[in-house]
């Protein structure tokens, strides 16, 4: 059973791994925590959604199943649309309330800022769509057998090779393109970023997007999984906030790590402790990780 | 000296208003409390059976009320949170006035309003809906004082009922994932004792936390030990969460379910395709023509039939404390306490709902007869501990229809306890 549940953690970890990036990005270079991520991957969902019934002509939900997943072609233009959709929103949030908030207002501004923001997307997506729970596809998807006993679902698998190419796509963004290099020197020092020609205004916007479209993704992947909700993000954001802050804010390979960890101490911590109990264990991870490495694995001490 | 004159009429004029307040405050109307959950997660149940608990009332006033006075019937909300519903019975008793409390929904609720409010003040306080065996508890300790009587049955049936099912199946091997909530682990932990009893095995125990978004690592737990069978004890949109992951991940889906997820909710969110094995038990209405008396006034008033939880059993706490009300000689908690025993014991007069029921038994009592109110739920037998029993029935899903399997009659559900208990 132990192999059971390492599979459950990664699979849930991987999800956790793409919404914390943006979150860890938001951290280091915007320099606040922003409680609003979490709405990102709700919203980023809900996109997919409005995508999949405005598409209902060429096939219902996500598309017609092709093979053993429960989605169709339509996925892929679902995930770049909701890529889109949401990046477009969290712009829109950035103009409208972070960068004038950040001109004038302290730290601790800009996170209360972001509760409020949160509250208002949750709530709109309540008022939107309701509290029911929605399914893109109403057909259960049966697991498969692996060797070991372990049984995952098709569409599980076939998410965690999503999560492997946006992740190593971010690396290459960041270490190749003239964009990312820029991006990392302004989380280094904005200032010197700034005498050196770099454009702040537009790094920041590029952050936004990076985040929102991570952000997007992971909330399709947990829409498709489990089910949507207007809880969704809002239930997620202990465990993001502990990915990020485990693997060190500003870092691809820090959230990465972190999102995994995160994901296989919940799915294992079950084995040892009541099920009821396993909510807490992204806050002990959290407490752990303040105590022993406030910079996080990945961070650098400030 | 004009002045002076008037002051004193006046003075005189607020005496005479305030003596015949005093009066009066003794008289008409007489406020009946209701604290009922008709915000909030419970909303929609709350309020169906708030309107049927005022209908309750319309009835009796339009009988001629209690003591020739009309009836107030006096709602508060209590949001289904316990910290709401302690100060919304505090302010019926202290600043209302309320001769009698009818509620809460939820055990979580009525319980600290009980020990809080109804017991410390001597009112006499009747749930309609709650069925933790907590309050049986309390009521052997002596610390409910007599004072908590529900006309809905306890838990203690609802888990003989899932015991039985599960061993009728022939299933050996059972999981159970229960609600982490008094409610949820009380009932789990009585269906371990009496699936022991009656010769089955557990194969494991999983509790789950209300509201997440997956339960995948619960299920997965649960899975261990390949069940034949599971016993989930949930509310609608939670308990689909669980059964989606559940036969995702390939368990089985001989599913034994408790009577809230009787729901089209559920059914819809899991696909009724899957939910062919599903079996389950909930409260039965006694086959009686007081019941169908009922049954008609309520499609009379509202324009359906009560389905529903609770409207039955609240529409018979209202009427309950009523008649004990028009039986008691003074409006006092412990008077309408004893009474309400009165107007239900065995051996007097059956006086039925509507009307003219409770103007029969209003001209029975005035000529000082004994009565017995058989009612929406039947024939109300309140134990020691206040608490009541009821039939059960069983039932499974036919395609997309919701069939009756089974009925179990209020003395074959005793027998069935007695037999586990011993």
């Amino acid at each position: 059973m132990i192999l059971q549940h390492i599979a459950d953690g990664i699979l849930s970890g991987a999800i956790i791994a793409l919404g914390a990036i943006g979150l860890s990005f938001s951290m280091k270079i915007l320099r606040f925590a922003n409680f609003s991520h979490s709405e990102l991957l709700t919203w980023g969902a809900y996109f997919a959604l409005i995508f999949a019934s405005f598409t209902a002509a060429f096939g219902p939900g996500l598309g017609n199943p092709v093979g053993p997943f429960s989605f169709g072609w339509k996925f892929l233009a679902a995930l770049v649309f909701t890529a889109i959709a949401t990046s477009a929103l969290a712009l829109v949030l950035h103009e409208l309330v972070f960068d004038r908030l950040r001109r004038t207002a302290n730290h601790m501004t800009m996170v209360f800022a972001s509760f409020g923001v949160a509250l208002l997307l949750r709530h709109l997506v309540l008022l939107l769509f309701g509290g029911d729970p929605i399914y893109y596809s109403n057909a259960l998807q049966f697991a498969v057998l692996l060797p070991g006993g372990v049984r995952v679902m098709p569409d599980q698998v076939f998410l965690l090779g999503v999560t492997i190419v946006v992740v190593v796509s971010l690396h290459l963004f960041l270490t190749r393109s003239r964009t990312g290099i820029s991006m990392r020197a302004v989380s280094e020092n904005p200032d010197l970023a700034r005498v050196s020609g770099v454009n702040v205004a537009s790094i920041v916007r590029w952050v936004w997007i990076i985040g929102a479209s991570g952000a997007a993704v992971a909330g399709l992947m947990y829409g498709m999984t489990v089910q949507l909700r207007p809880e969704l993000g809002f239930s997620l954001i202990l465990p993001l906030f502990a990915a990020a802050i485990l693997g060190g804010a500003g870092s691809l390979y820090g959230a990465v790590i972190g999102g995994l960890v995160v994901g296989l101490s919940e799915n294992l911590s079950v084995m040892i402790i009541p099920t009821t109990y396993k909510p807490a264990v992204p806050f002990l991870l959290i407490l752990a990780i303040l105590y022993f490495r406030p910079q996080g694995l990945f961070g650098e001490r400030q | 000296m004009r002045r002076l004159g008037k002051y004193v009429a006046l003075g005189g004029l607020v005496a005479f208003l305030a003596s015949m307040g005093n009066v009066m405050a003794q008289e008409c109307p007489i406020k009946l409390g209701a604290i009922l959950p008709v915000s909030g997660p419970m909303g929609q149940v709350g309020e169906r059976i708030s309107n049927t608990g005022a209908f309750a009332v319309e009835v009796f006033n339009e009988a001629g009320g209690v003591k020739n006075c009309p009836v107030e019937y006096t709602l508060r909300d209590t949001q289904g949170q316990s910290a709401v519903g302690v100060d919304a019975a505090k302010s019926l008793v202290d600043l209302e006035g309320v001769k009698a409390l009818i509620g809460a929904v939820s055990s979580g609720v009525s319980l600290p309003v009980l020990t809080s409010v109804a017991v410390p003040s001597k009112v006499v306080q009747v749930s309609c809906c709650s069925s933790s065996e907590s309050f049986t508890a309390l009521a052997q300790e002596g610390k409910t004082k007599g004072y908590w009587f529900r006309t809905y049955a306890t838990n203690r049936s609802q888990a003989a009922m899932g015991a039985l099912l599960t061993t009728e199946k022939g299933f050996k091997n059972t999981a159970v994932i229960y609600v982490n909530t008094d409610f949820g682990v009380g009932l789990a932990k009585r269906y371990v004792e009496d699936i022991k009893k009656l010769g089955g095995n557990i194969t494991s125990m999983i509790a789950y936390n209300e509201s997440q978004q997956s339960y995948r690592a619960e299920v997965t737990k649960a899975l261990e030990g390949n069940p034949d069978s599971v016993f989930l004890v949930a509310f609608p949109v939670d308990g689909a969460t669980i059964t989606r992951e559940w036969l995702s991940l390939g368990g089985t889906d001989n599913l034994i379910v408790n009577n809230s997820l009787r729901s089209d909710d559920y059914f819809k969110a899991v696909g009724h395709q899957y939910l062919q094995n599903l079996v389950g038990y909930d409260s039965a209405q006694p086959r009686l023509p007081s019941v169908t008396t009922f049954n008609e006034l309520f499609q009379a008033k509202f324009d359906g039939p009560p389905n529903g939880p609770g409207l039955h059993s609240v529409f018979d706490a209202v009427t309950v404390v009523l008649l004990a009300m028009e039986a008691a000689d003074e409006l006092t908690g412990d008077a309408i306490r004893d009474q309400i025993r009165n107007v239900t014991a065995d051996g007097g007069i059956e006086v039925y709902p509507g009307a003219e029921g409770i103007k029969r038994a209003k001209a029975l009592l005035a000529e000082g007869k004994q009565i017995r109110y058989v009612g929406a739920t039947g024939a109300l037998q309140f134990d020691a501990n206040g608490d009541v029993q009821a039939p059960k029935m069983t039932w499974k899903l036919n395609g997309t229809e919701n069939k009756e399997t089974g009925y179990y009659t209020t003395e074959q559900v005793a027998d069935l306890i007695k037999r586990l208990d011993k």
